[in-house]
């Protein structure tokens, strides 16, 4: 019996192994000649919430917003109103930035925020490491 | 690596009380095209960001409203707002739009919005 946190790990890479690759044909570290311009459009695409892409139908729920839902939406406000970023830049990180993969299968606050997160970083309001030891801390408060 | 030093807040104190976009109006000089215009959408390089879909590329569409002015959002989501420019409210036929679409539905239009740049008289 693995030790929980190699359950994780294990489970983990067992999981991203069905999520590449994006295309169902022979796609790692191809040559350059390999890529033809349709293909490099696909995987540079921009991912957006602006409609229009290929899906199969998928049914209307009327869902209230939970509490953790409302709380990451003013989070996201509160730093556009100090300043480190504006709507537009937001739209791109939680899209775009995030990539295909996280796009696609985090739910839709989910990427508020992880984005929200990511920005601090990125704009060196909290360093990689104070995030990790704070999202430690709050863990064992759950143990 | 230093830390970058911009006035970080200078969105917010432009649109403090204004709103956005209602703060650039009057910084796109005058709409090159107007209610009733038939444009159709340039398929400019959709590297790193954009908002205009891409179904839209080559199609035709009319212009149904002269909507706002504002900095694009190739631009805006980097925080570069000095280049502002007219919006429109664009309706395309869906029938023209995707091929297979329904002949019973052949009067169904899609509208949306699209910034100057991407479009061209036809």
């Amino acid at each position: 019996m693995l030790p929980p946190t190699r359950q994780k790990v294990m489970r983990h890479l067992d999981i991203v192994g069905h999520l590449q690759p994006s295309l169902h044909e022979e796609t790692h570290a191809p040559a350059p000649d390999q890529v033809d311009n349709a293909h490099f459009r696909a995987y540079t695409r921009s991912t957006h919430d602006v409609g229009g892409e290929p899906d199969i139908p998928i049914p209307w729920e009327e869902k209230e917003e939970e509490v953790w839902e409302h709380n990451t939406f003013v989070t996201c406000e509160v730093l556009a109103w100090r300043g480190v970023w504006n709507a537009e830049e937001r739209r791109r990180r939680q899209n775009v930035e995030v990539g295909q993969t996280q796009y696609l299968g985090l739910p839709y606050y989910g990427r508020w925020l992880m984005t929200a997160a990511k920005i601090l970083v990125d704009k060196q309001f909290v360093t990689l490491t104070e995030l990790q030891d704070k999202v430690e801390e709050v863990k064992k408060r759950y143990e | 690596m230093s830390k970058p030093h911009y006035d970080r807040e200078h969105h917010v104190k432009k649109a403090t009380g204004i709103g956005d976009p209602q703060c650039f109006k009057g910084e796109a000089g005058e709409a090159r095209f107007k209610v009733g215009d038939r444009v159709r959408i340039k398929d400019l390089p959709d590297l790193f960001y954009t908002r205009t879909q891409t179904y839209t590329r080559g199609a035709e569409a009319t212009v149904h409203e002269v909507v706002y002015e504002s900095p694009p959002a190739e631009d805006e989501s980097w925080d570069n707002t000095e280049n502002v420019e007219w919006f429109y409210s664009l309706v395309f036929s869906m029938k023209e739009l995707w091929p297979n679409y329904p002949d019973a539905f052949s009067s169904d239009t899609v509208e949306t919005e699209i910034p100057e740049h991407y479009l061209e008289a036809c």
